[in-house]
């Protein structure tokens, strides 16, 4: 099978890393031999139609900070070309999300759908923007559309629901879907630490970035809410129909007075028909969704088998590549590879 | 009706004598008491489990009631009886914007109580924080109830949270 990556980041990087060391389980387990066939970065691009040298690329990319650095390479702004001109089966969209327009990567992926190609993304901007325009176009061009990665990292929530769950009528879904968020809520709970100052260790740390507005007010885990609203209830919804809170009000008094009473405050994100909202929330003790740490965690609420709950890694490239992966699979097997 | 309890009692002699006290005084007829001290909360009570009969929900109010009044905290409540609670976090300038009114106002509808509160006061010029225990005599009501303390948190500016299963 035939891939294009679009984006070279952490998330690219990761899943090539992971695809050079599972070739041969990949192709013993499920018969299945991954192409890398370009690459494409913001600064140009690595093509190679008989298969990039994903170690020598990894190398090269590393120095020059560009995949345009590997043999052949070009350098300028290729995606589009790449995308439609490139014989692929699948194109992998893992470019920066942008909430307002999900550009670059709604272009890219439409593109790769109208050229006949499989898309897997990560990229939370395009779905959130147009869930339901990529969602059809898919149908309407044949092809295969996953989004796993872009909802709780390594937890496979978007399949689970999706494929063991299928016979279940979904009515609620609740989550921890941001792992920044609940790294601060975590440490200002065994801490005791105001969220001004276990937020600046949590940018110290790396765990939260330079700029955290998206997380700490609640947006990410607004974008995700959307994204499960869309893809498991079948809605069309919006950012803007999540009614949001975030974390930056929450205080370690607050915290104390929850645990008292056998509680403590998570961010949680909460999809039922007819309401989305995420706010912070008191959940007992010992609950499925208070896990700590960096951790996601999901609760289904379902008509048959009542609640199910999965609990995971939300980020990191390696975590994360699990999906990715896992994605690439399903379409092979749905194909019948 | 019986009632299931859980109050948290201060690990010293004489705490256990003075939360039964009130309640075989007020008609309530004991039927089992447990320690939970593996559950030790971390300011060190310990959570008593207590199962009683009593006659009526007027004498199970005044029974909780006079727990209240010597400074037993009540931490749950069977809800199978009919009594429904509700815990809720308020976090603003409490104080400056009257808790006895948000309190009045709760009181005031139907059925509801607003049955236990804790403040923890920030440092000066600070936002404070409040825990809310609310009970009702049912569901619909303890709803209600919520659905009113969102509407005057949004007022005086309070951020609200509430229980991950409440609404």
């Amino acid at each position: 099978m035939r891939a294009v990556l679009i984006g070279f980041g952490n998330l690219g990087r990761g899943l090539s890393r992971v695809l050079i060391q599972k070739a041969s389980f990949l192709r013993k387990s499920y018969g299945l031999i991954p192409r890398v066939v370009a690459i494409v970065d913001e600064f140009g691009a690595a093509v190679d139609e008989k298969g990039l040298n994903l170690t020598r690329l990894l190398k090269v990319a590393g120095k020059a900070g560009t995949v345009a650095a590997y043999k052949g390479g070009k350098r300028g702004k290729l995606a589009h070309r790449v995308i439609e001109g490139v014989e692929a089966d699948v194109v992998y969209e893992l470019t920066p999300t942008n909430i307002k327009t999900g550009e670059p990567g709604l272009t890219h992926i439409k593109r790769a759908m109208r050229a006949g190609k499989h898309v897997i993304t990560s990229n939370k901007g395009p779905l959130v923007v147009a869930f339901k325009e990529l969602d059809s176009l898919a149908r309407r061009c044949g092809v295969e559309f996953r989004y796993s990665a872009s909802v709780g990292g390594a937890v496979p929530v978007v399949g689970l629901a999706r494929e063991l769950l299928a016979g279940n009528e979904i009515r609620e879904i609740r989550g921890v879907l941001n792992g920044t968020t609940n790294y601060i809520l975590t440490r200002m709970s065994t801490e005791g630490a105001p969220f001004e100052v276990v937020l600046r260790e949590a940018q110290e740390l790396g765990v939260a970035e330079k700029d955290p507005t998206l997380d700490i007010e609640g947006i990410d885990t607004a974008c995700k809410i959307t994204i499960l609203a869309n893809s498991l209830l079948g809605m069309n919804a919006r950012l803007k129909d999540v009614k949001i809170a975030g974390i930056t009000r929450v205080r370690p008094e607050a915290i104390r007075l929850a645990r008292e009473a056998g509680h403590t405050i998570k961010l949680i994100g909460v999809a039922k028909h007819g309401s989305l909202e995420v706010g912070p929330k008191l959940v007992p003790l010992g609950h499925p969704l208070a896990v700590g740490g960096t951790l996601n965690a999901v609760t289904l609420e379902l008509d048959l088998a009542r609640e199910i709950s999965i609990t995971g890694f939300g980020a990191g490239p390696r975590e994360t590549s699990s999906s990715l992966l896992g994605d690439l699979i399903d379409i092979h097997r749905t194909l019948g590879g | 009706m019986l009632v299931r309890i859980v109050m948290e009692l201060e690990d010293v002699p004489g705490q256990l004598l003075k939360a039964l006290e009130p309640i075989s005084h007020l008609g309530g007829n004991i039927q089992s008491i447990m320690h939970q001290r593996e559950r030790k909360t971390p300011l060190g009570r310990v959570p008593v489990m207590l199962v009683f009969e009593v006659s009526e929900r007027a004498r199970l109010n005044r029974i909780l009631a006079a727990l209240q009044a010597r400074g037993v905290r009540v931490t749950q409540l069977g809800e199978h009886e009919g009594a429904v609670r509700a815990t809720a976090l308020l976090v603003g300038h409490i104080i400056h914007t009257d808790i006895r009114d948000t309190i009045d106002r709760l009181n005031a509808l139907k059925g509801v109580r607003v049955f236990d509160l804790s403040l923890a006061m920030g440092e000066p010029g600070q936002e404070s924080a409040a825990r809310m225990t609310i009970t009702a005599d049912d569901e619909r009501r303890v709803n209600l109830a919520l659905s009113n303390l969102q509407r005057i948190a949004d007022r005086k500016k309070l951020l609200m949270i509430t229980s991950l299963e409440a609404g």
